[in-house]
């Protein structure tokens, strides 16, 4: 699978070139465009795994059920994908490893790995915010995307990350739910609430906008929906 | 104190590095990551009845909150404003700025914050009855949804309400039609305002009262 980043960092699409036989899985409703040729089969879990268990476990975890698997048929095709929010995108290569992604910020990946939507480090605590987590494990390329910019940070030690800004990290690194600084109260007050806080050697990538911030800020200005 | 904007016009975010025992004070929710070491308090907007009034009249937060970094070495904090757009950092030598609501993103400890009276036209024009004067010394970050267009002028210069983000104290606002009755209402402009002075003036590319009024017809 060959990966070009387009209009990169505002408008961000990504370009993927299958070879024949070649399938890629990714969100579903991320597709802007694709080669006429491209073989589509929609999923509840990976390709050839499904799992009706699994799907339901996803569902109820506010996650959308699909996923789409694009295969071209006779020779290579072109895949372009594009999310809805402005932002980034970047690429990864797993290596036999895992990595945890935030499932609005997963965007596609090669064949070969296995996406995991069943992991629950977080537990409920943070689906209040409507995020669901992804575990990806394997070899291969993935596609990662983000509201606003991605900046790496390299935690060696703790780190403490908003949860609405966390894109994807190393499995590596420990973490838990907590409050910023030692005062739950001021946490609060501050309008921080609850963060992630990292703990260990690897690498957390954030997202320098929060979808649910800019959510409230729009909302203000929105007029109620008729019953 | 070591801050850098990044990440450009579109998607600005602010990373400051500070030095053992400094703090700074940033709008509520701006973090988005900060090293652990760093303490967080929740301060209010400079007193209980101001930092009301800052609330439910200056279109900022109740509380504030305080970052210091109270361990002896350096620890970094990355901010954000919630809704993509530009931020800018302005150096204050005793002077002041006014800030339109919402526009706050971050100070020094050494600058306060304020609010005053704008008047009945900057509300009429649709930029809040009050504003936020940011006075004193060190730098204030402020930002909006949309790149910033910086203009000095000198006499008058027109600019669409709900564009403007930043002026100095030495600017008048003055209310009045874009042009005649007619092409006023239907040519979408309305009301505009006229700024009058000389200084600086500092507009939004786009307002999220924009984007709003583009999604709300859609709603159903």
């Amino acid at each position: 699978m060959d990966i070009t980043l387009l209009h990169r960092p505002g408008n961000t699409a990504a370009r993927l070139t299958l070879a024949a036989g070649e399938t890629c899985t990714a969100e579903a409703g991320a597709m802007i465009a694709m080669s006429g040729n491209m073989d589509i089969e929609t999923t509840t879990h990976q390709k050839g795994k499904g799992g009706l268990l699994k799907a339901m476990k996803r569902m109820l975890g506010g996650e959308s059920l699909f996923l789409n698997h694009f295969t071209p048929k006779d020779g290579e095709g072109d895949l372009i994908l594009g999310t809805t929010l402005a932002g980034d995108m970047m690429t990864f290569n797993l290596d036999n490893e895992s990595l945890i992604v935030q499932g609005g910020s997963f965007l596609c990946c090669e064949h070969g790995i296995d996406v995991d939507m069943g992991w629950q480090g977080f537990k409920s605590i943070v689906s209040g915010e409507s995020i669901f987590w992804l575990n990806l494990k394997g070899k291969g390329q993935v596609v990662l995307s983000s509201f606003g910019a991605i900046y790496p940070v390299e935690v060696d030690g703790e780190y403490i990350v908003d949860t609405g800004h966390i894109v994807a990290f190393n499995e590596t690194l420990d973490f838990t739910i907590t409050k910023a600084g030692s005062s739950w109260l001021h946490s609060f007050l501050g309008g921080e609430g609850l963060v992630c806080k990292f703990r260990g050697k690897g690498t957390v990538w954030c997202q320098s906008h929060n979808p649910v911030s800019f959510g409230w800020a729009l909302s203000s200005g929105l007029k109620a929906r008729k019953a | 104190m070591q801050a850098e904007i990044k990440g450009g016009s579109a998607f600005s975010y602010v990373e400051i590095d500070l030095e053992p025992g400094e703090s700074v004070i940033t709008e509520s929710d701006a973090m988005s990551s900060m090293d652990a070491r760093l303490e967080l308090k929740a301060i209010l907007n400079g007193g209980f009845w101001r930092a009301l009034l800052r609330k439910f009249l200056g279109g900022e937060t109740f509380f504030v909150s305080r970052f210091s970094n109270q361990t002896d070495s350096k620890a970094r904090l990355t901010i954000v404003q919630p809704t993509p757009g530009e931020v800018k950092c302005e150096e204050l030598n005793g002077g002041s700025l006014f800030l339109q609501p919402g526009a706050f993103l971050a100070c020094e400890e050494t600058v306060s914050l304020g609010l005053q009276w704008a008047g009945l036209v900057s509300w009429i024009a649709g930029e809040g009855l009050f504003r936020l004067v940011v006075s004193g010394q060190g730098k204030v970050w402020y930002g909006a949804y949309g790149a910033l267009l910086t203009r000095e002028i000198d006499g008058e210069f027109i600019v669409d309400s709900g564009h403007l983000v930043a002026y100095d104290p030495t600017i008048k606002l003055r209310l009045q039609l874009a042009a005649g009755l007619f092409s006023s209402f239907f040519g979408g402009e309305g009301l505009v305002t006229r700024v009058q002075g000389k200084g600086r003036v500092v507009i939004q590319t786009r307002s999220i009262g924009g984007l709003t009024s583009w999604v709300n017809p859609k709603l159903y």
